[in-house]
């Protein structure tokens, strides 16, 4: 009975489900961190840094604190002064700046007052006087002896660095008959989340102090709080609030603003309120490092990979955030979805006076497989290869071991590439569309969420109400992708109820089990297996009163549509309700149920970066048709066809909206988004001129299209694997390979601008004689 | 110096209720004193950049006689200052007489801007991107100008003395826009260039009108304007002068294009080079004196299949 993961036949999974909190948010009824309203709450503002790089000589409070209305001010000063941050080695955050500022835009002050208005007018009257530093902006030249440095503790402004080597790549590019190396570079890209950051902090009489925010992850930002504030997590409570939308980035971490409205909130006894214009959101720190990667890669005639080597610089900007691991995740992820037998791979992740980076959507495999792409399809083409030829062979199979130690369970990477061969109509079109359209392959992968060395395990906790329902709480959030449904969606397949008898909780620290929250596409597959378990424990206590209330043996019983039946004779049958009421009134029983995953002892050794990081991994791939104006340079994304292995997927309509979304993000990323930045200066902060794809620049519905390649993934709750990110990888090289086979035109740096394909174009042109 | 947005500087706000009241108003005073509000699309983020920081604000909302649009006798059009776009794109009036500016209208941002946007502050703007300018400068279009003094017309396209300001003296409103009736077998188009499809600021716009000459076969008439082809909105004369009289061909294109890079002057912004904007200038030249010629024609057989009914 229980054992219900060898059965494919679902009775709530596997349907298209809407999601659950669709009707609350289309009607305007969802309540996010902005539309909470307390008695007597204040309002907060930031000072930010109007320099890249200054000491701070003194700040001058008193004309602010002296303004009507105006209820405290503080600064750095009046934080604990220890540093906080994701990896212990490199802590390197404060709430607010105390002597340095490292980028503009930074926070140096807050001030708290009765409404907006007059907090962004107290802003203006704290006068603070800056010693200005020289400032370096670009990675190299970071690097260089005699630049300034932004960080005591790390000389050369290195932030972080990491090197893994497998295999013997020397000896592998010697035996090569085909090496190739080219150099690429990607620009900084925001998450471009609709609701900015907001929160609300309250600092109670007891002395507990509460935050209300729209965190993804809101236990990391319960232990950065105890940090950053020195006092014990377990006097600070964080409540998450609807998240509209997320993408990381600072919804994964505890914010200055975070900060400032607790330490306010103590200090003025009221509830304090921050929420982020959008021009704050763009300027500030959580974007996608920008990078500039050298890649090498080594080949057989046939087209086979000998070796790749790989040489990476980030401009990490002025703090760390994930840094250190997102350039670790860059390297281990080229040994995904392709063979490479001898790799190396060196990255430096460079501080400079810029907004500072981390996780993103595709986190650093986006970069990595835009290069990589990008020279396979150059390899092929050199070797007279069919570009998906040389895909398929070098593909990942099931059961492979990767040299880095890549366990690899389903990986149906040849039937991802077969599907969008064939809905793209790849071989009518390669080679064959007529001048200036075009059409390009690209591939990527994906895992389904990391162990990392911390705290990286699942838990979920569920309860029975009387009436035959269910609460659900873990430590995931739901920030849009659907994680709400999905977790209900898998206790109402073990318990035979309906996805809406599931109350799927918000994450509150004081209240809900403790679990890394959502990123890294971990939370399908590690809370989902753990809401499975506690839904198993949950019917196994439940058969048990049920058999002894039937006669019959609990192993025999089956939950189905409210009802715990027998699976001999289904005409013995009782309804789950009376069970649970005779279970609850007349025994005392409380049902309730508990689940955990990924708590293995398997770990990676970040140093040598061996180890099977992920339980599962998917492939993805993609073809994308282009027309390009030969005259403005202009692209237009004619068609996208991308096709992915999630394992099983549980809820095909989220799954859909999560991979078309991803390609969504990253025809922007490819196309048109950019956070330009002059000496540290950002010129585009608002939503007029940083340029995301509206829906006029995506592809007609009839020519996006999406293809699911189902597996049974043994790791994954009832075959799952994740959906969110890998299926944005492949696609912009895609783009980058379709712009090229319209244009002639390779570009090798992102965006691919109007300007630089027009210039490209001409220089062809020119070439040519046509001019 | 600081990039971000402050909250408004602090300023007197006066609501009048009649141009004679505004003209009051800002009789003897300077630009940096009062500033005219309009639709505030732009003007509020220049006070929030601190760009301006006006001691009075005389907001124009309230000002009824500069909201309208109205047919003239003589087929020509009129319409207030305060006309916001939406008004401009939705009135049937505009679609038959100037549909050309409707095309222009629609390519600004996206309807809640054009909800509040007016003609008048797109134009008093003289900014080099703004689009309603090079539509209205290739229409023949003029302006009043008011004050306690009176009111005196300037053709539209001499309103632009260099970048960011206007002939306006500092006592002066913009207060209507005035366009003739259009040529016979005339017509117009307006192409606006962004790097992405969707709403966006114009990096370069392309304004071409032109009547056909349906004996001759040739162009009667041609004007054509630009946004960001230099530092202010401008008619490019020379190239204009090379196929009046003369019949569609590539060589004049290739010739007015030409002519109409060697007449602009764009400049090199974070937005896009100088380089890249002349290669759009002689694309888009090109492009929408075809397109408007085209149409020309076609309107032209249009009008001979109705009589002839
Ligand atoms: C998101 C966004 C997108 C935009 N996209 C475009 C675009 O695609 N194309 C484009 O051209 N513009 C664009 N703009 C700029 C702006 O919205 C337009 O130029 C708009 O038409 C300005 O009109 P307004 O009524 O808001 O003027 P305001 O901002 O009120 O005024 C602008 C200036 O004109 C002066 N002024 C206004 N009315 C008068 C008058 N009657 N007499 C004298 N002086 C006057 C004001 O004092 C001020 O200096 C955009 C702006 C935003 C915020």
């Amino acid at each position: 009975m229980l054992n219900k993961d060898t059965q494919r036949e679902f009775q709530v999974l596997g349907k298209p489900t809407p999601k659950k909190d669709a009707p609350q948010k289309a009607a305007g009824r969802a309540e996010y961190a902005d539309d909470i309203s307390m008695p007597g709450m204040l309002h907060g503002k930031l000072l930010r840094s109007p320099h890249p790089h200054a000491r701070i000589v003194s700040i001058d409070v008193s004309r602010a604190m002296a303004l009507p209305g105006v209820r405290a001010v503080i600064t750095g000063r009046d934080f604990p002064g220890v540093r906080y941050g994701n990896l212990p080695q490199t802590r390197d955050y404060l709430p607010l700046a105390i002597d340095t500022v490292r980028y503009l835009g930074e926070e140096v002050a807050a001030v708290a007052a009765v409404d907006e208005d007059t907090a962004e007018e107290a802003i203006e009257l704290i006068h603070v006087e800056y010693e200005v530093l020289a400032a370096t902006f670009d990675p190299e030249e970071a690097m260089k002896p005699g630049a300034p440095q932004l960080h005591g503790q790390s000389p050369g402004n290195i932030s972080a660095h990491t090197e893994s080597h497998f295999g013997d790549v020397e000896a592998a590019f010697a035996q090569a008959d085909y090496v190739r190396e080219d150099f690429f570079e990607t620009q900084p890209v925001k998450q471009g989340m609709l609701e900015p950051h907001a929160c609300v902090g309250l600092w109670d009489s007891f002395g507990k102090a509460t935050l209300w925010s729209c965190k993804m992850s809101p236990y990391a930002v319960w232990r950065q709080l105890a940090m950053g504030l020195d006092i014990k997590p377990g006097d600070i409570r964080v409540v998450q609030t609807y998240v509209g939308g997320g993408f990381s980035g600072g919804k994964q971490e505890a914010m200055p603003m975070d900060f400032c409205a607790l330490l306010l909130a103590k200090k003025t006894g009221r509830p304090v309120k921050f929420v982020h214009t959008m021009e704050e959101v763009l300027i500030i720190g959580h974007m996608r490092h920008p990078m500039k990667i050298w890649l090498k890669t080594g080949t057989t005639r046939d087209g086979r990979i000998l070796a790749q080597h790989v040489k990476l610089l980030a401009n990490g900007g002025a703090y760390s955030s994930i840094g250190g691991f997102s350039i670790f995740l860059a390297g281990a992820m080229i040994n995904l979805p392709y063979r490479v037998p001898n790799m190396k791979f060196e990255a430096d992740r460079v501080y400079t006076n810029n907004g500072f980076c981390g996780a993103l959507r595709g986190h650093t495999v986006v970069q990595m497989c835009f290069a990589r792409d990008s020279q396979l399809e150059m390899i092929a083409a050199e070797l007279r290869l069919d570009p998906l030829e040389i895909r398929r062979r070098n593909a990942i199979q099931d059961g492979d071991v990767t040299p880095n130690g890549f366990r690899v369970n389903t990986f149906a990477f040849d039937e991802c590439i077969t599907r969008v061969a064939e809905m793209s109509d790849w071989s009518n079109k390669k080679g064959k569309l007529p001048k200036y359209r075009g059409i390009g392959f690209g591939c990527g992968a994906h895992l389904s969420g990391a162990r990392l060395m911390g705290h990286s395990a699942s838990t979920a906790e569920m309860r029975m109400l009387e009436d035959g329902t269910v609460h659900l709480t873990t430590g995931s959030t739901d920030v849009g992708q659907g994680v709400e449904t999905v977790m209900s969606m898998i206790a109402a397949e073990v318990l035979g109820v309906g996805v809406d008898d599931v109350h799927y909780l918000k994450v509150d620290s004081a209240a809900t089990p403790l679990d890394p929250g959502t990123f890294g596409s971990r939370v399908t597959l590690f809370t989902g297996n753990a809401v499975k378990q506690a839904a198993e424990e949950i019917a196994r206590q439940l058969a048990e009163v049920a058999a002894a209330r039937m006669g019959v043996a609990a192993e025999d019983l089956e939950f189905r549509k409210h009802e715990i039946i027998n699976r001999k004779d289904e005409k013995q049958r009782v309804s789950l309700k009376e069970i649970v009421r005779w279970g609850m009134f007349q025994q005392g029983r409380i049902f309730s149920g508990r689940g955990s995953y990924g708590y293995s002892e398997e770990k990676i050794d970040f140093r040598t970066g061996h180890g099977n990081l992920s339980p599962a991994y998917n492939p993805t791939a993609c073809a994308v048709e282009v027309e390009v104006d030969p005259e403005t340079g202009q692209v237009t994304v004619v068609g996208l066809w991308g096709a992915d292995d999630s394992g099983t997927p549980l809820n095909p309509m989220a799954v859909k909206g999560q991979v078309i979304g991803a390609a969504v993000m990253s025809i922007g990323h490819a196309l048109y988004e950019n956070l330009i930045r002059i000496d540290g200066k950002v010129m585009n902060p608002s939503f007029r001129d940083y340029k995301m794809p509206l829906a006029t620049d995506m592809p007609l519905l009839a020519n996006f299209k999406h293809s699911n390649v189902i597996t049974w993934e043994p790791e994954g709750p009832f075959g799952a694997k994740e959906a969110g990110q890998g299926a944005g990888t492949g696609v912009i090289a895609a783009i980058a390979n379709a712009v090229f086979d319209a244009t002639g035109v390779r570009l090798n740096r992102l965006p691919l601008t109007p300007e630089r394909i027009l210039f490209g174009i001409k220089r062809l042109q020119e070439q040519n004689g046509e001019a | 110096m600081s990039t971000l947005m402050k909250r408004l500087p602090k300023f007197e706000y006066l609501g009048p209720q009649s141009l004679a009241e505004v003209c009051g108003m800002i009789a003897g005073t300077t630009r940096d004193e009062v500033l005219l509000l309009a639709g505030g699309t732009d003007a509020i983020l220049q006070m929030r950049r601190r760009e301006r920081t006006p001691r009075r604000v005389v907001g124009l909302k309230g000002v009824a006689e500069l909201d309208f649009v109205r047919g003239q006798d003589d087929g020509g059009l009129a319409f207030g200052a305060m006309t916001t776009l939406q008004t401009l794109v939705a009135s049937p009036l505009v679609g038959q007489r100037h549909e050309l500016l409707q095309a222009a209208a629609a390519q600004i941002g996206g309807n809640e801007l054009r909800n509040v946007a007016t003609v008048g502050g797109n134009i008093a703007g003289a900014l080099p991107c703004a689009d309603m300018s090079p539509a209205l400068m290739t229409l023949g279009a003029k302006i009043k100008l008011v004050s306690e003094r009176g009111e005196r017309w300037l053709a539209l396209e001499e309103f632009f003395p260099e970048f960011g300001r206007t002939l306006a003296l500092e006592d002066e409103v913009l207060a209507e826009i005035s366009v003739p009736k259009p040529a016979a077998n005339s017509a117009g188009a307006y192409l606006k260039f962004h790097d992405r499809h969707s709403m966006d600021m114009t990096i370069v716009g392309v304004a071409a009108f032109v009547s056909w000459d349906s004996e001759s076969r040739t162009f009667a008439e041609i004007r054509l304007a630009y946004a960001n082809g230099a530092p202010t909105v401008f008619r490019a004369h020379r190239a204009e002068a090379l196929l009046r009289g003369q019949a569609l061909s590539e060589e004049g294109l290739e010739a007015v294009a030409e002519t109409a890079c060697a007449e602009s002057s764009p400049r090199t912004s974070w937005r896009a080079n100088g380089e890249y904007r002349l290669e759009l200038i002689r694309a888009l030249t090109k492009r929408a004196i075809r397109q408007a010629w085209e149409k020309a024609v076609r309107s032209k057989a249009v009008t001979s299949k109705e009589t002839s009914r």
